[in-house]
């Protein structure tokens, strides 16, 4: 199964290299023959690239240590979940998992327009083969999954122990579905280019493809955020590590681009800008994907060194250069049909969110690379922490979190003082009030105050928007309350799934000012001992130390703490905290020892207890971290994911009606001579 | 359908873009925890103690201090978060280092410059607001600076255009004109 596994891959690199070449020329040959063998080839590929990764998982399940990245990524006696997740925890493992979600995009990207967009199809295909041959290229040439050693190991060098966590298991596939899905709205834009048809069509493609990145890329940052937090055991969820960078980077342009396509389908501008941003999209996909695997930053997720960079940079620069001459000789095709009419309307307000989302993206992009540049420049070398992101993306988030409540309040094209007010009224209440009530109960940290009083705005803006249109229903068609808000949300599921996006990101943003309120304490304890703490909301807390344990569990020996947690007033807790030493199949120590966190969660905060070590007599070394809001943020990416599944949700076929106006086709509509 | 003169610039600049993919610095060595590290790791910090010494700081403005060193292992954080959390030799020693300095009443700026002495300014969590450092600090505001004032140069623009030319469109309204009219009807009939 190994040999038929690394064949396969070299099949489907001839297939991708077949699919590429003939897409192509069948396209500009106009040549039918030609393009279905393109599609057939992309169907071929994508069946020797599943070949080849069963090859693969065989080979870590059967642990045949005589393959360098089965003895270097498992051990015999790693569970055998583990075993399945090693596919994608190494360098060459994980470039083959995003051939085989890229090849099966592109097999579905294809058979799906292979006859609604026949002009576009063939580049479609042929430019879907070519970045799939890229990394076929780098899977077979760069880092080949399939390399044996000269000898046979008696056992593996076994798993990383903080990616044996169920969070890292599923957080890796769901961000490279999310990177990968972005090739997909990219050869579509290549293919737009190319043959000059850039009007709306290609648009409603892109657009569910890169919402899928967008869902997906989503679920990926919060299971990433979450492992870090459970597992790494430093009390926070988000690092601004260059690998977290690179994840958020193409999701903020892609965020960008679901905001402004809106733009263009009202009415019909930002056609470069939107053009633009799905190329940037898939570049700084690739651009993470480089950053991950060059080794050219230091972080605490990248990969062991390799020469894959060097691929990487090159299929960047390629890819940047074709499309940065794609759009250079297309700027007349796009040219905008309409102009903006006020700086007041719903399109302006767009154009600075598209602004701060992709500023954000910049800065992050720009913190992420300036030690290289001031290496480069001074010769010095800097680090550029997460005190230097807070400082330079909070005030540039609230400035995005104000927009959110902004935009759905003005009016598209043009917006009356009346209306205005009529519209702002309500929202600025709302904020107004939680801004008193919050300096009345005593806050005083200012950001988290405009974090607050902005994401009180916002949610005003989504129940107002909620209440207008359910009220609406309500007069319209009699339904009660309930049933007018679900048809609402129905009927227009772009609109309200939008707006359930928003409050997700407005309890985001709430969570992420709770860690303003952050307390942290170091204690060393003894068995029976006790330790008083108070919390960030000024309740008294007393941790009693049940000793420690030693036990051998699975492939690993254990060392941990127990305490009983009591707040004074509530119900005592039992917060358990361990060291974990993780063994080879003999017993013998491998890597450094991981830390298991201890927490107890509640809606209020956590109570976060890190063991840092034990002494000869027993004594443990502690962290006691109260992290206020945490569960929110878990939430708030809940209710995103929410909103982004009811924004997915296919939607009955939608018609443009004469006079410029869209709308769906509802029996209502059907009767009135449709 | 591309022209072949379209296709042989498009040739040429890929071709000079791979040229310039070759010149792409040397990689580094990098990894997971206790895989390898990166930089030149744990160098010890000493000063003498100035004589009569009493700790400089309180337990938590030590700690303050601590979140303003960063780690030489490939965690990203700084001394205070790394030192119980991450399988790292590094942070404890900089952390027993960081609490010499204090016991020896040297104020938080001494320590941190005696540690940037040592390690450099690598060792310093966000680089000092000064010379070309301030470039990271001011380029993103800059850009989006510049974004906004292109952004609404172009809308002035436009607005002209819109302003000198008559107005033609249809108002775009997400319904269907059946929808309309029951809205405008109901709403009527709502006062």
């Amino acid at each position: 199964m190994t040999l038929l596994g690394e064949l396969a891959l070299w099949v489907a690199l001839v297939m991708a290299a077949w699919g590429t070449t003939v897409s192509f020329a069948g396209g500009v040959l106009r040549t039918r023959s030609l393009i279905t063998s393109g599609e057939r080839a992309v169907y071929a590929t994508l069946a020797f690239v599943i070949l080849a990764s069963l090859g693969l998982i065989s080979a870590l399940l059967r642990s045949d240590f005589s393959v360098r990245y089965v003895a270097s990524y498992t051990s015999a006696n790693l569970p055998t979940p583990y075993k399945i997740s090693a596919f994608w925890a190494g360098q060459s493992g994980s470039l083959l998992f995003w051939t085989l979600v890229l090849a099966t995009y592109a097999a579905v990207a294809v058979w799906l327009n292979r006859r609604r967009l026949p002009e576009l199809a063939p580049y479609v295909t042929g430019t879907l083969s070519a970045v799939t041959l890229c990394f076929l290229l780098v899977t077979a040439f760069g880092s080949n999954p399939y390399e044996r050693l000269s000898w046979l190991p008696p056992d593996g060098r076994g798993m990383n122990p903080q990616l044996q966590n169920p969070g890292m298991a599923i957080h890796p596939p769901n961000l490279y579905f999310g990177y990968v899905a972005t090739a997909v709205p990219f050869a579509f834009a290549v293919a737009a280019l190319i043959t000059r048809r850039l009007d709306a069509e290609w648009l409603g493609a892109v657009r569910r493809w890169t919402l899928l990145s967008w869902f997906f890329l989503t679920i990926g940052i919060l299971l990433g955020m979450w492992w870090a937090y459970v597992e790494l055991g430093w009390g926070g969820y988000w690092a601004w590590d260059p690998v977290e960078n690179a994840s958020l980077l193409p999701w903020l342009t892609g965020t960008a681009f679901l905001h402004s396509i809106m733009v263009q389908e009202k009415r019909g501008m930002l056609r470069t800008w939107n053009v633009t941003l799905v190329i940037a999209t898939f570049l700084l996909a690739v651009f993470g994907t480089f950053i991950t695997r060059s080794g050219i930053i230091s972080s605490v997720h990248s990969f062991a060194q390799s020469t894959v960079g060097y691929w990487f940079a090159g299929f960047l620069m390629v890819g940047l250069g074709v499309s940065a001459y794609l759009v250079s000789t297309r700027l007349r095709d796009l040219e905008a049909t309409a102009r903006l009419e006020s700086m007041v309307s719903r399109e302006a307000t767009f154009l600075f969110n598209n602004l701060l989302l992709v500023g954000i993206a910049f800065s992050v992009l720009w913190g992420t690379l300036f030690p290289i540049i001031s290496e480069a420049v001074r010769g010095t070398k800097i680090t550029v922490g997460a005190p230097f992101f807070n400082q330079v993306n909070v005030p540039l988030g609230l400035g995005l979190l104000a927009l959110a409540g902004i935009g759905p309040l003005i009016a598209w094209r043009r917006a009356s003082v009346a209306n205005l007010r009529r519209q702002f009224t309500g929202p600025i209440i709302s904020g107004v009030v939680a801004g008193v009530l919050l300096l009345a109960l005593g806050m005083r940290d200012v950001h988290a105050m405009i974090a607050y009083v902005l994401g009180a705005f916002v949610m005003g803006t989504i129940v107002q928007e909620f209440a207008k249109g359910a009220r609406a229903r309500r007069v319209l068609y009699g339904e009660g309350p309930g049933a007018a808000l679900t048809h609402l949300i129905a009927r227009n599921r772009r609109r309200y799934g939008g707006y359930i996006v928003h409050a997700g990101i407005v309890v985001l943003f709430a969570a992420f000012a709770g860690l303003a309120f952050k307390k942290e304490f170091d204690v060393s304890i003894s068995p029976g001992e006790t330790f008083a703490a108070t919390d960030p909301f000024g309740r008294e807390w007393t941790f009693a130390s049940n000793g420690v344990s030693r036990f051998e569990q699975l492939n690993r020996q254990v060392t941990a703490i127990a305490l009983t947690a009591t707040r004074a007033g509530g119900q005592a807790a039992l917060i358990t905290t361990e060291k974990r030493q993780h063994v080879d199949s003999r017993g013998a120590p491998t890597f450094e020892p991981s830390t298991e966190v201890g927490i107890l969660e509640t809606w209020r905060q956590d109570v976060y207890v890190v063991l840092a070590g034990v002494a000869a007599d027993e004594r443990a070394e502690i962290r006691i971290t109260f992290n206020p809001l945490v569960r929110w943020v878990w939430l708030g990416g809940a209710i995103m994911l929410v909103g982004g599944l009811v924004v997915m949700w296919p939607q009955g076929e939608r018609r443009r009606a004469e006079g410029g106006y869209l709308a769906p086709l509802e029996p209502a509509a059907a009767t009135a001579g449709d | 359908v591309v022209s072949r003169r379209d296709f042989l610039g498009a040739a040429a600049a890929g071709a000079g873009l791979l040229a310039a993919a070759r010149a792409v610095p040397g990689q580094q060595a990098t990894g997971l925890p206790g895989a390898e590290m990166s930089g030149e790791g744990y160098l010890p910090v000493r000063l003498p103690p100035k004589p009569g010494a009493e700790p400089s700081m309180t337990p938590d403005e030590r700690d303050a201090l601590e979140r303003r060193i960063a780690c030489p292992c490939p965690c990203t954080l700084d001394i205070f978060t790394c030192r119980t959390s991450m399988p790292c030799e590094f942070s404890p020693a900089i952390h027993r280092d960081v609490m010499a300095l204090v016991d020896g009443g040297h104020s938080a700026q001494e320590i941190v410059d005696a540690m940037v002495g040592v390690y450099g300014e690598a060792i310093l969590m966000m680089p000092r607001k000064e010379g070309f450092n301030w470039a990271g600090y001011l380029m993103p505001f800059a850009a989006i600076g510049g974004g906004a004032a292109v952004i609404l140069g172009i809308l002035r623009a436009w607005r002209r255009e819109a302003e000198a030319a008559p107005a033609s469109e249809a108002p775009v309204v997400d319904a269907t004109p059946d929808e309309l009219a029951r809205l405008d009807a109901a709403l009527r009939r709502d006062g």
